[in-house]
């Protein structure tokens, strides 16, 4: 069993080591991430903490297993169905769209963007960056290949956005798998078509410490299931960062069911998962 | 008033028997109630709809960071773990299935347990796999108070055996004596 004692001592050596600060992480996943992360290596607190300060690729390879890296190809089809509908359009007329992931671990929800600006006819003019606190996950979201038993089920998720319009039943589209990846079954592989894997800016960025680092403001910003992980001192935070990042009537995505709290709510107008910054 | 939140977990078979439950505790019931129910990951609308025609309290999927508040029924979301963070709210997780399970019955129990101790009641209803025994048993290590449906009585009694096998349960009841008895408690 994980101590508050052990918690501060893992995440002191972290910071000793590092610059990475865990502080401010959320406590109970993070206290069971670092049950995990003792069992998988098969130390106790002290090992890990004396190896963590002498070994640096040890560090790096703590830091990707203690941030949870679980996404998935247009999770949650809803939300994607009504970016295609309903948000995507509106910005259609401008000449550039600059759009972030931030945390994008492994990258599927990337590709599901691209995959949806291309059906749009919105490809060219997309900028996408996307960031991560890792530089293994954002090698595995370069790549843009995935294990495909692993990704079965998302395929379904695929085709409720892609070939499927929910405002119009009759308005079936075949799109062939073809035209975004490639599946090898014997190999157990989905790999993305080489236009889209060319396509994203990918930068290792630390939400704790990084500010806005493309120079750019945003008309979409996509950070799903992250600030989870953060207590509410941290969500705010970035929360902030990303307010400060987001053209006037930009659009911050958030998970199902995370929300914008403390004072800089005030600066987001609400219609379901979608906060749209106001125009001051 | 001993207790400070009422957890409940289950899974195949534990529908009618949650509908039931939730449907006999009055709109003022003193207590938090968290649901933590395996469900298919791809029905994400309309069991909360489901659950709530029949309840009295208020039924609601949590956002992460949400206050836990006396008198509502908690659902946790699907394709989430809940947790139960210090500060007296919850707190979501996204990280790997638990027993093939997300919502993980265990991982929900474990942080109650450990947040509530001695003041915390938890029940483990019909249910196809072990998810939740490991759980109750630590709400009991904590000191907690731990029922489980009489596994005669469950459309499938794995989950409950695995939970009577795990700990030394207080209770063993019937739907209508978990009822009677969370209607009652002091």
């Amino acid at each position: 069993m994980v101590t508050n004692e052990d918690v501060q001592r893992f995440i002191t050596a972290i910071k000793m080591a590092s610059t990475y600060n865990f502080s401010d992480y959320s406590e109970r996943s993070f206290k069971r991430r670092i049950e995990k992360l003792l069992v998988d290596n098969h130390m106790d607190i002290n090992q890990l903490s004396l190896k963590i300060a002498k070994d640096n690729s040890f560090l790096e390879k703590v830091v990707r297993d203690i941030t949870v890296n679980t996404t998935e190809l247009f999770r949650d089809p809803e939300m994607w169905t009504t970016l295609r509908y309903q948000i995507l359009p509106k910005l259609k007329k401008n000449k550039s769209i600059f759009i972030w992931h931030a945390g994008c671990s492994s990258g599927q929800e990337i590709y599901s963007m691209l995959i949806l600006l291309n059906e749009l006819g919105m490809f060219e003019q997309a900028k996408v960056f996307a960031t991560d606190i890792n530089s293994d996950m954002l090698e595995t979201a370069k790549q843009g290949n995935y294990k495909y038993r692993f990704n079965l089920g998302y395929l379904d998720n695929f085709d409720k956005v892609i070939k499927e319009n929910p405002y119009n039943y009759e308005d079936k589209v075949d799109v062939p798998y073809e035209k975004y990846f490639d599946i090898d079954k014997v190999k157990d592989t989905i790999t993305m078509k080489q236009f889209l894997r060319e396509k994203a800016v990918f930068r290792k960025h630390d939400l704790v410490k990084d500010g806005n680092i493309f120079y750019s403001k945003f008309d979409l910003i996509l950070c799903r299931n992250v600030i989870i992980y953060f207590n509410n001192k941290l969500q705010n935070h970035v929360i902030e960062l990303f307010n400060n990042s987001l053209y006037r009537d930009g659009y911050l995505i958030l998970g199902a069911h995370e929300s914008v709290l403390g004072p800089v709510a005030n600066n987001f107008d609400r219609t379901k998962g979608f906060y749209r910054k106001k125009q001051f | 008033m001993n207790y400070k939140a009422i957890i409940i977990g289950g899974s195949a078979g534990s529908f009618q028997v949650v509908t039931k439950i939730i449907a006999s505790l009055p709109a003022n019931y003193p207590l938090p109630v968290m649901l933590c129910l395996h469900r298919l990951k791809h029905v994400r609308s309309g069991f909360v709809e489901a659950l709530s025609i029949k309840a009295q309290m208020p039924i609601l999927e949590p956002n992460d960071k949400d206050p836990i508040k006396s008198g509502k029924i908690y659902l946790a979301p699907a394709n989430y773990h809940l947790y139960i963070e210090l500060g007296n709210k919850f707190a979501l997780s996204t990280e790997e299935a638990v027993n093939h399970s997300r919502p993980s019955i265990d991982l929900s129990f474990f942080s109650a347990a450990y947040n509530y101790k001695q003041k915390l009641v938890g029940v483990i209803l019909s249910g196809a796999n072990k998810d939740g025994a490991m759980g109750l048993k630590s709400v009991k290590d904590n000191g907690g108070l731990t029922i489980v449906q009489d596994p005669n009585e469950c459309q499938v009694p794995t989950m409950t055996l695995a939970s009577m096998n795990a700990t030394n349960v207080d209770h063993v009841f019937s739907t209508n004596r978990i009822i009677d008895y969370l209607l009652n408690l002091e």
